[in-house]
């Protein structure tokens, strides 16, 4: 693997550069606490120290809302809609969401290959950012707190700049042509990174790892927890809209006035929405809200044999977006009978 | 994965040819490919199922039903129970639909081949069951016995009652044992009872068995009880599942079941799944 | 496909739009709509007294389009005339689909004293009754929430209509809407009392795009899963009393079953 150099200086010089590239989006503060990506326009607002961002990336690939076809309801003719020839960059991805996109691909471009997603996803560039842990982190038990694929240039901190890691032959040629912001590393750098990553793992509220939880999670189902939480539940949703990993639509047809035409559009779907389960007849498969919310937590805790890792990733966003302030992995830590880190 | 170059949305155009009524809920509908070169390379497996689009208004799953013998033609059991499936309804014969598929893992024919086969279907379950078995008469030397076990709750919702009927005659001298029951309607003039009161009328071998079923999950926790005990080898149980299946293809969730160990798509991973998938995965039925 | 099954493409479905009692918006909205003559040229408009001066109560309609709630006898009247009259009925925004703000108070006031206080003796002819949603009254088809209702809303059921069908009802909250719109949470960041949680979505969170609370005009989302309960209690514990909670709650979800008995459970004992 090649390893760069960039002082912080540099970096902006960097991001207005990438900006000539494609579409340029990086985490931005929108409130006092939150922080979401967003496209970039004046490259000294892009935060480098942030937790989490309250959309997760896979909107970028996977839009909210996007037509997939219109149609002739004459000579019942469906029109694909191609996404357009676009490149989406991302700066500034933590480790725990490169993995969730990775996760996004997994069910989205390597089985059944979703032309739309990958159309974008293929297209795009992913430059990840290290980061420290908050009391809502939980990507070390999850396994994805370090990441080796699924980036084209990942920045590590340094006191004065960022050690880069290069992934991939796109992030070869994003630093070929700028070497002369780039510098070659030196083992004081290294050693930083040493002293970096050590701290960090220290940070986490929880250490170990969480590899057994799905089976806990079989052999507790019926623990008071699901009851006991779900009762705070407010069904919004937010816990999965949030989720770098949520991967559920619905699909609705909108015909013209004149009836001739239309389109057939999709838009996220969450599992705690009382109609995601629900079949003609009518039949709920999902009725209660506490049959929804433990949904949730059987669905994020599965395994995912392309990233050999649970589909959640521990970014926490479920838990700190959650106006209910359901706190998703201590009520797993509850099954799992995990205990805090001292 | 081989990439065709087709989308996974890909759909194709389909032509209603007949409806027939089979009862006040469910009509048949017969569909024929408009593109020839679709009509002749599409193939499905019994126990597939298909999503249907009516343009405007949206998409169903519905199981095939024919035998997967009949090339560029196919049928579907419709129950008219929603938005779409009225409207489907409603087409009159030359009406054009979309359909896309087929979706899902299908019975493993293949794997039943040499043995002798019982298929037993509650209510609107005969549906898929239908094509599992025309797909064993279209195979005979495939098979040993065949038995077919139809039950619904009151006769006038009996699918396929009379087709299967009419089949008597000649399935005797075939070996294949056809039992037509209801449950609830003490005015019919046939069989009363559940599948598991007229196993005795099954011609099968439970020793050297396949069995595949489609019903509600109460049906399929009796079975399982009675086909255990009577010896049926449970590596040849199979039965198909129904869920909200919206994508077919294992992307929007809805169908989603299972465990954090054991996490399926209905709609990739089933809608066939065997005895040991059923009694191991909670939620499954 | 034929727009109405019994005309095949010969006729064009007979609209009626009537209003109760109301502020008129909602008609407004519905005639205000960028794609209106798109619309009056597939529909035949036999009732639309904002847009047409031939309207008439009374006539067939294929559709009618019911705003405001029934507060006064008068109203009940119209709407039953209404009903027999249409084929499909559709309530049309907060007051017909959940009584409106002007059923707030009901049941925590004597509704004769209260009429008595505002309108005073004789001059008032109309006899008035509590404000009442339609679907109290009459058999409601359809129901397009919102003070006013949303345009794209308006648009995709009167296409489907014309399509020979309804579009699926959101059973969501306004919450799910304002995360998709990438707005930040006031209710964790700031503690607001916002309804979003318990609002049916639609709006796609316009008032929280400009940092406003949510009030809960769409109404309590639909099939018993506004979770009034669980909302009480966090506002309960953002230090905010029954009273409040229950007023805002009540602003326009004051005809909900559900609101009643899930306060209790979090404040105990009847109000």
């Amino acid at each position: 693997m090649r390893y760069v150099k960039i002082s912080k200086a540099n970096t902006y010089k960097f991001l207005e550069r990438l900006k000539a590239k494609g579409t340029l989006y990086a985490p931005t503060k929108i409130s006092e606490k939150f922080y979401d990506f967003r496209e970039v326009n004046d490259v000294k607002a892009v935060q480098f120290d942030y937790n989490r961002t309250i959309r997760p990336p896979r909107r970028f690939f996977y839009p909210a809302r996007e037509t997939m076809f219109t149609f002739d309801t004459t000579k019942v003719e469906l029109y694909e809609n191609v996404p357009e020839d676009e490149t989406i960059i991302l700066f500034g991805v933590h480790s725990c969401d490169i993995v969730g996109l990775r996760i996004v691909d997994s069910e989205f471009i390597d089985e059944n290959p979703d032309p739309y997603y990958k159309k974008r996803r293929e297209s795009g560039i992913i430059i990840g950012l290290s980061c420290l842990p908050d009391e809502y982190c939980f990507c070390n038990v999850r396994r994805v707190d370090f990441v080796d694929a699924g980036f084209d240039l990942f920045f590590h901190e340094l006191p004065d700049g960022f050690l880069v890691r290069v992934g991939t032959v796109t992030g070869h040629k994003l630093i070929d042509p700028n070497m002369d912001i780039f510098g070659e590393i030196t083992q004081e750098d290294v050693d930083y990174m040493t002293a970096f990553n050590e701290k960090r793992g220290e940070m986490f509220p929880i250490q170990g790892n969480w590899d057994d939880l799905r089976y806990f999670l079989e052999l507790r189902r019926d623990h008071p927890m699901y009851a006991r939480e779900s009762e705070k539940c407010l069904g919004c949703g937010n816990c999965t809209l949030t989720c770098p990993t949520c991967r559920c639509y619905d699909v609705k047809d909108i015909p013209s006035i004149d009836g001739m035409t239309g389109e057939r559009v999709r838009v996220w779907d969450s599992c705690q929405f009382r109609s995601h389960g629900l079949v003609a007849g009518p039949h709920n498969f999902r009725p209660t809200k506490e049959s929804r919310f433990e949904n949730r937590y059987m669905c994020k805790n599965a395994y995912n044999k392309d990233t050999t890792t649970a589909y959640c990733v521990g970014c926490g966003r479920c838990t700190y977006f959650c106006p209910a302030d359901i706190n998703f992995r201590k009520n797993l830590m509850e099954i799992g009978g995990y205990k805090e880190a001292v | 994965m081989v990439d065709t170059g087709k989308s996974v949305y890909d759909t194709h155009k389909c032509r209603l040819l007949r409806k027939y009524d089979l009862t006040d809920m469910e009509t048949l509908f017969l569909f024929r490919f408009e593109d020839p070169v679709v009509a002749q390379d599409w193939r499905f497996k019994p126990g597939q199922f298909v999503e249907v689009s009516l343009l405007g208004l949206g998409e169903v799953p519905i199981s095939i039903c024919s035998s997967a013998r009949r090339m560029g033609f196919f049928e579907l059991c419709i129950r008219n129970a929603g938005r779409v499936t009225s409207a489907i309804h409603k087409l009159t014969p030359g009406s054009l639909v979309g359909v896309r598929g087929p979706y899902g893992n299908g019975f493993p024919m293949d794997q039943f081949h040499g043995r002798d086969l019982l298929c037993v279907a509650a209510g609107l379950g005969m549906a898929p069951l239908r094509s599992v078995f025309l797909y064993a008469i279209d195979n005979r030397w495939q098979f040993g016995n065949i038995t077919i076990i139809n039950t619904a709750k009151y006769g006038p919702e009996l699918l396929f009652e009379k087709e299967l009927e009419a089949m008597k005659d000649i399935a005797t001298a075939e070996n294949i044992a056809i039992v037509q029951s209801v449950t609830r309607d003490p005015d019919y003039p046939g069989l009363h009872g559940r599948a598991t009161e007229h196993m005795e009328k099954a011609n099968v071998d439970p020793d050297n068995c396949a069995v595949a079923m489609c019903g509600p999950p109460a049906m399929y926790r009796g079975m399982f009880d009675y086909l255990v005990e009577k010896g049926y080898d449970p590596r040849y149980i199979f039965v198909t599942l129904e869920r909200r299946m919206k994508c077919g293809v294992g992307k929007c969730g809805h169908c989603n079941i299972g465990t954090a160990t054991s996490w399926k798509y209905v709609c990739k991973d089933g809608p066939v799944f065997d005895y040991y998938a059923i009694t191991s995965i909670p939620g499954l039925i | 496909m034929a727009i109405i099954e019994e005309c095949g493409d010969i006729c064009r479905p007979k609209i009626g739009v009537y209003a109760l009692t109301s502020c008129y918006g909602c008609q407004l909205k519905l005639a205000t709509v960028q794609k209106i003559m798109e619309i009056v040229q597939a529909v035949e408009i036999e009732s639309f007294y904002m847009i047409s001066s031939a309207s008439r109560m009374g006539s067939d309609v294929d559709v009618a389009f019911v705003e405001g709630s029934v507060s006064t006898e008068k109203d009940l009247e119209e709407l039953k005339e209404i009903r027999e009259h249409s084929r499909i009925l559709v309530a049309l925004g907060a007051c017909a689909v959940n009584g409106g703000v002007q059923s707030w108070a009901e049941g925590d006031k004597d509704y004769k004293k209260l009429y008595a206080e505002v309108y005073g003796e004789g001059k008032i002819t109309m006899q008035g009754r509590q404000a009442t949603p339609v679907s109290d009254h009459v058999k409601v088809d359809y129901f397009l929430p919102g003070c006013p209702p949303e345009e794209d809303e308006l648009m995709y059921f009167i296409s489907a209509f014309l399509f020979g069908t309804f579009p699926e009802p959101k059973d969501y909250p306004v919450c799910a809407e304002c995360r998709l719109a990438g707005n930040s949470c006031i209710l964790i960041e700031k503690g607001e009392p916002c309804l979003g949680p318990v609002t049916t979505a639609g709006c796609k969170a316009r008032c929280l795009s400009h940092n406003v609370p949510c009030i809960g005009c769409r109404g309590p989302v639909p099939h018993g899963t506004a979770w009034f309960d669980s909302l009480a209690k966090l506002f309960k514990e953002k230090g905010f009393d029954r009273d409040y909670i229950r007023d805002r709650m009540k602003i326009f979800g004051a005809h909900d079953e559900n609101l009643e008995p899930m306060l209790d459970k979090i404040f105990g004992g009847s109000k």
